[in-house]
């Protein structure tokens, strides 16, 4: 460690990365080139300060394999405030590895924090938690602590585990004002925010009302038979059909749900779901075709009954019927909806979900990327959408941390 | 770089430090750079401050805000401190700084710092030498190279020695101030490393802790 270093961590750690910069701005050795990486992501320029992290963990040599470690995790974050999910965490596990056998316990639980990130943005739920299982370190720093608690919010809030994610948010909380990081704070307040919003709406004998997340989450283990728009399936208690990808099916059982306990007639069936206006007798043959097909998937749950002039849904073991729709309407709520399942989507998939052409989902997805609301990860055929997590984190780099390298 | 002649570590003896005192973390202040001692008291580079403590007790009697990145020493009236790419000399009864040369510029990575014979005795770390230099106006004196990374630098009796640090292992070397060879090792448990070093006078070494906040009392090693 030498002065020059010194001074410039210490100006970092003010919040003044500017001054951070003038001190390392023409020095070359792997210190100066780390300190100006962190320096320039606080500044917002993630392209450089990527660009000088790997240089400075090139030029660590084998004698420094503990700051080597360090750049290592910086890079991944940085990676990760771009929203770079391209390669294997590999070398982020083991520079996690070698910092935990260096006793650089925080270092260690931040790269655990960024892989459980990186599979929480990358809808990796269950990969997600076992992560953050792993990152979990007693007594740890509170800014730690603090992320640690938020992303056990959010992988709950995804499972609609409700009263779990209340109970990690006000850890969250707690650990938060004891960092005394408002951007955490922030986020905190915001994830808050998430649990009070309507998060869908139900529809019950013609007439609909919002539901919050926990309304939602207690409709979805109350026992009923739930045709859920938002998730698109069928759900009852632990039992869950998923049709996002059978949208014809899908129509057909929320038709029926609506009707429910009366029954649907044939052409209303076939004027949705196949999106026509004057049937013919080869279209009752395809409803017929289809309703069969519903049939098989919905076994053990509910039966459709044959009527007089149509179909009618009739719960096995549930005593009610509920349908839940998204809170907002439109093909770009139902879109929202989808990707909000946490899975990376191409655009065939959602547009074989959605039953629209693909260039209406392109079209869509353009304009919610234009305002934040969704995000594609790869290029050209391997492209997949994803809608962001209940909140955007701020990224843990922005925090002052004691970087030290060398 | 220079071609250097390679150096037998077999001739130098090799101990491994005896730790008989711990000083710190002080509260507020969570790394120690620079360490000095003026007979009485041992003095702390801390990044926004000096701190002087009594090493028989380890109370801190009195801090000075200043600038302090790197090494610490004390010329038997002033304090020396460098802060970023500069030297203060600093009256310790009133904190005011009261002269500053530039600390040697040329890509140099400055850490160690001792006062001997007036001269100042700068080490520069990722550089691997020493340099002495001019109190008055900074210029470089002599130097002298070594083959590890050289934090803190001191003079016991007319011995020169440096604190090495390379990935959490530190040792404390005595050097030939002429060509520079290693002629004692102290080597301290893994994970201890040594930011700042300086002698008494009698028996003991304080090594300024880094990131651990704590200043170590090492003894001379004995032979």
């Amino acid at each position: 460690m030498d002065s020059l270093i010194a001074a410039s961590a210490r100006a970092l750690a003010a919040g003044d990365p500017l001054g951070a910069l003038r001190l390392v701005a023409l020095r070359e050795d792997p210190s100066a080139l780390a300190l100006r990486g962190i320096a320039m992501a606080q500044l917002g320029d993630f392209v450089r300060a990527r660009d000088l992290l790997r240089r400075a963990a090139r030029r660590f040599g084998t004698q420094e394999a503990v700051a080597r470690a360090r750049c290592v995790v910086a890079d991944a974050e940085v990676a990760l405030a771009m929203r770079d999910l391209r390669g294997t965490t590999r070398a982020l596990q083991s520079a996690a590895a070698l910092l935990a056998s260096h006793a650089d316990l925080p270092n260690a639980m931040l790269a655990r924090l960024i892989v459980a990130r990186r599979l929480l943005l990358l809808g990796k739920l269950d990969a997600a938690a076992q992560a953050l299982h792993e990152a979990s370190a007693p007594g740890a720093p509170a800014r730690l602590a603090a992320v640690h608690a938020l992303i056990a919010t959010e992988i709950a809030l995804r499972t609609l585990r409700i009263a779990d994610a209340r109970y990690a948010l006000a850890q969250a909380r707690s650990a938060a004002s004891t960092a005394r990081v408002p951007a955490l704070s922030a986020e905190i307040e915001r994830m808050g925010d998430a649990l009070m919003r309507p998060a869908a709406r139900r529809l019950q004998r013609g007439a609909q009302h919002a539901l919050n997340l926990d309304e939602a989450a207690a409709l979805l283990h109350s026992g009923a038979l739930v045709i859920d728009a938002c998730r698109r399936g069928v759900g009852i208690g632990n039992v869950w059909r998923p049709l996002a990808t059978r949208p014809v099916l899908f129509t057909l059982a929320l038709q029926l749900a609506r009707a429910w306990p009366g029954d649907v007639d044939r052409e209303t069936l076939i004027a949705d779901a196949f999106r026509l206006r004057c049937p013919d007798d080869t279209h009752r043959v395809r409803l017929r075709v289809e309703i069969g097909r519903l049939r098989t998937l919905l076994k053990g749950i509910a039966v459709i009954d044959a009527t007089a002039r149509g179909f009618a849904l009739r719960p096995t073991e549930a005593g009610d019927v509920a349908v839940l729709l998204p809170p907002i309407d439109g093909e770009r709520a139902s879109l929202l909806a989808l990707l909000a399942d946490g899975t990376a989507w191409s655009t065939s998939a959602l547009a074989v979900a959605l039953g629209v052409s693909q260039r209406t989902v392109q079209r869509a997805l353009g304009d919610l990327q234009a305002q934040g609301r969704v995000r594609a990860v790869g290029l050209a055929r391997a492209r997949r959408w994803m809608a962001p997590p209940l909140t955007e984190f701020t990224t843990i780099l922005l925090l002052p941390a004691g970087w030290a390298f060398g | 770089m220079t071609n250097q002649p390679q150096r037998s570590p077999r001739t130098a003896s090799v101990s491994a430090a005896d730790i008989t005192g711990e000083y710190g973390p002080f509260a507020g202040f969570d790394r120690i750079h620079g360490v000095t001692f003026d007979g009485n008291q041992v003095w702390a580079a801390t990044g926004e401050a000096l701190v002087a403590f009594d090493p028989a007790n380890g109370e801190v009697a009195h801090t000075i805000e200043a600038p302090s990145d790197a090494g610490t020493t004390f010329d038997g009236k002033h304090l020396y401190q460098i802060a970023a790419s500069r030297i203060d000399k600093i009256d310790p009864s009133t904190g005011r700084v009261l002269h500053s040369i530039p600390a040697p510029a040329e890509q140099g990575s400055n850490s160690g710092l001792t006062w001997a014979e007036g001269s100042l005795w700068v080490g520069q770390y990722r550089n691997r030498r020493i340099l002495q230099i001019d109190p008055a106006d900074g210029r470089v004196l002599r130097t002298i190279e070594s083959d590890r990374f050289v934090t803190g630098v001191t003079w016991a009796n007319d011995e020169l020695w440096h604190g090495t640090w390379e990935n959490d292992e530190s040792e404390l070397r005595r050097v030939d101030a002429v060509t520079g060879d290693v002629l004692t090792r102290v080597q301290m448990p893994h994970g201890v490393v040594v930011s700042g070093l300086e002698f008494d006078g009698k028996d003991t070494f304080y090594c300024g802790g880094a990131a651990s906040g704590k200043v170590r009392a090492v003894r001379y090693p004995k032979g």
